[in-house]
């Protein structure tokens, strides 16, 4: 009998316990959606304060929301492409009809997406959507993953990135497979056959994995100077041969060593055409057959985007005809080659963070024709990176090849004198360099700088891209990005 | 014409942390001095000829890259330890600098042997010691700021005759504990800091050029160059740093 009485007590600790759980969830959402309100009230976007003390009152509050969406979650993380793939992801589930919840201001650590889910909440801690696309940062991905045990997760690439927060490149891979051991049962993963550093990571929750991979006979674009970032086999450290490379280390890599080699794609880009709309085309082989989807979006690197976007989809089981109709009518997210009009002059938003994410875009820009106006900003906060070493890395020397096209170059944000510096050393005459630390000033005099019916590329990292859009808001161009006009 | 060869040491696996910034200040410096620079790429299981070599370039790498370097460099450090001596410059970053010395023992108490050039030893200590830093050079009389960013796990401790590179005024340097960062021998520099190192600080790009020049009995004179947009840099970094002080 005294067992009996021994699990009463537990029984009752337990009713006690989730009550307390449920409790503090409610005070979590109560509490943080008061404070997304006021943030916005500053004019502020709200996706970091507000989730921040919700996990202060509620540690298990995304356990607790989450646990409600009746198609789960689907996490994406990776290097690059993150924002893009978790966008095209969302559009084709809406296209299905799902109501969707997704952390499209890109705040993609643990408090991003506790405000996400938190903003999505009824008053009654009730989530109001039925699957959440998340893109989380490759860091926060094994924290997160514990909290929601995805039911998908799509890995983009490992590139060098903001190394001060994740040491090296191994570290990114390891924190990669931790998080995939979240994954839900009956989860499926989705991982991208042309990176070496990624096909290395162990399936430990014996869950289905699909690979996608270019199946391209693209001429391989050559970085001057900047290496690969993953150079060897990650089994027996032997340097690793290339069949076909695409870009950084991304291709047909094998291990003239050991048997370590790409796996047979599941999803395969075979085919690409540009027409004259500038709308691209592509062949894509699915398990099942041959699909041919239309996708307005600029840059080689978004072709692994929409695969990886396509591989999701089918993975939930999603008609072709809807991912078909969806990825025709896709537009850039935020701040990716994100454009806006203003007084018959276009301006194009394109983050850059990391070496191979920015020489892509550097490369999208130096194909347009005109003359070209290019506004810098490089900040230093934790989100940016603190380390910006990352800038010696990139392609600014392509610049040089367009010099008599480049009417202005304006650098700005609180590290606007080392990116002055990278320039001149790229050989940029230190004359032709703009420096204006006050970004807001910077964008105004970059867009007056800009003759009409040109361009003006605006290239920030991250905290400076969420400070020159508010700029770009108040001057009335775009709205706000945390009302998602996405 | 002056000309410097530079042996540039794996350049396809020690470039972490902005290594090619420091590999370009010296050869955009190098062409405003009106130096010809000859970069010769070494790659794992090339020889290298050390009488031949003014300037040793060694950037960062990670642990398993760093692995393969010293197993690579085991059979030469002989070689390379008497141009040392003889005045080879050598300019050593981060995981290069811990190379130097007599072993680096990781985390997992593995000890790596390094090439015994100069008299310090590593051990990984717990968490990783990363951010801005700020040191006061001793290269110079008076002293000069040297800005940079550190990240790494390993803990250096300098032999009692080893000069540091500078005191730090604001960050962490070799160890977090005695306020050393990097060192100094002959013509040698190991230093932790990147950012990239030297294309904000041109006086200490212009000091390597300059003690390879001398090293080879040439002229070794360099002119000032217009460096105000490298100062700026240099300025802001201090002031970021927290600290309130230039030069």
């Amino acid at each position: 009998m005294k067992t009996d009485k021994v699990t009463g007590a537990r029984t009752q600790n337990e009713a006690l316990n989730k009550r307390l759980f449920i409790l503090k969830a409610l005070c979590g959402v109560w509490i943080g959606k008061t404070l997304i309100f006021l943030t916005r009230m500053l004019g502020r976007g709200g996706t970091t304060l507000p989730g921040r003390i919700a996990l202060l009152i509620a540690p298990d509050i995304s356990t607790y929301l989450s646990g409600q969406l009746t198609e789960g979650s689907l996490i994406i993380t990776g290097t690059n492409g993150k924002t893009t793939t978790a966008s095209l992801i969302k559009d084709i589930l809406n296209e299905a009809g799902f109501k969707c919840i997704h952390n499209q201001a890109g705040s993609n650590m643990s408090w991003g997406v506790a405000s996400t889910l938190v903003e999505a909440a009824s008053i009654t801690a009730h989530l109001r959507g039925e699957v959440a696309v998340l893109e989380v940062d490759e860091g926060s991905f094994p924290g997160i993953a514990r909290k929601i045990n995805p039911r998908a997760v799509v890995a983009t690439n490992i590139f060098r990135d903001q190394l001060d927060r994740f040491g090296e490149i191994d570290h990114i891979r390891d924190s990669i497979q931790r998080g995939l051991e979240a994954l839900s049962p009956g989860g499926f993963q989705v991982i991208n056959a042309d990176d070496p550093s990624l096909v290395s990571l162990q399936n430990s929750s014996n869950s289905v994995r699909w690979y996608y991979g270019l199946e391209l006979d693209l001429p391989p674009y050559v970085f001057q100077n900047t290496g690969r970032d993953v150079k060897t086999c990650p089994r027996c450290l032997t340097d690793l041969a290339y069949n076909n490379i695409y870009f950084a280390h991304l291709g047909h890599f094998y291990c003239p060593n050991c048997k370590y080699k790409r796996p047979e794609p599941d999803f395969k880009l075979i085919g690409c055409e540009t027409n004259a709309e500038g709308l691209n085309k592509l062949q894509i082989k699915t398990p099942e057959k041959e699909i041919e989807v239309t996708y307005p979006l600029l840059g080689t690197y978004n072709l692994y985007n929409v695969l990886a976007a396509v591989a999701c989809a089918h993975g939930l089981n999603i008609q072709e005809d809807i991912i078909e109709k969806a990825l025709e009518k896709a537009v850039p997210p935020f701040g990716r080659m994100e454009p806006f009009k203003k007084d018959g002059k276009e301006v194009i938003m394109a983050l850059i963070k990391n070496p191979v994410g920015a020489n892509e875009v550097l490369r999208t820009i130096l194909d347009q024709t005109g003359d070209l106006n290019i506004l810098i900003a490089i900040n230093d906060n934790i989100a940016d990176g603190r380390d910006i070493s990352w800038l010696w890395d990139v392609d600014f020397e392509q610049l040089v090849t367009v010099i008599n096209n480049l009417s202005n170059v304006i650098v700005t944000g609180q590290r606007s004198w080392d990116m002055a510096v990278r320039l001149k050393y790229a050989g940029l005459d230190p004359d032709q360099i703009q420096v204006e630390e006050d970004s807001a000033k910077a964008v105004k005099a970059a867009i007056a700088k800009t003759k009409i019916d040109n361009k003006l590329f605006i290239l920030p990292t991250y905290t400076a891209l969420l400070k020159i859009r508010r700029s770009l808001n108040q001057m009335g161009l775009g709205k706000p990005y945390w009302n998602g006009e996405n | 014409m002056r000309e410097i060869k530079v042996y540039h040491l794996y350049p396809g696996h020690l470039n972490l942390y902005g290594d090619r910034g420091n590999m370009l200040a010296l050869c955009r410096r190098a062409e405003w001095h009106g130096i010809n620079l000859k970069i010769i790429p070494v790659e794992p299981g090339n020889k290298i000829n050390f009488s031949d070599c003014d300037l040793l370039f060694m950037g960062g790498g990670q642990d398993s890259d760093q692995k393969l370097v010293a197993e690579d460099l085991k059979g030469r450090s002989r070689d390379m330890k008497k141009a040392v001596e003889e005045g080879m410059v050598v300019f050593a970053v981060c995981g290069s600098y811990q190379l130097l010395g007599h072993y680096y023992t990781t985390g997992q108490g593995v000890k790596i042997n390094g090439l015994e050039v100069i008299d310090l030893y590593t051990k990984a200590g717990q968490g990783r010691l990363i951010g801005n830093a700020v040191i006061e050079c001793s290269l110079w009389d008076p002293p000069h700021t040297l800005v940079g960013f550190e990240n790494h796990a390993g803990k250096t401790f300098l032999g009692p005759d080893l000069q540091p590179l500078g005191q730090v005024l604001s960050g962490f340097g070799n160890n977090g504990i005695d306020k050393t960062e990097g060192a100094v021998y002959k013509n040698v520099i190991g230093t932790y800091l990147h950012g990239a190192l030297l294309p904000k600080n041109p006086r200490l790009t212009d000091c390597l050029l300059q003690n390879a020049l001398t090293y080879k009995n040439q002229d070794d004179t360099l002119q000032e160059l217009d460096d105000s947009l490298e100062q700026q840099a240099h300025s802001a970094a201090i002031k970021l740093a927290g600290l309130h002080r230039s030069k």
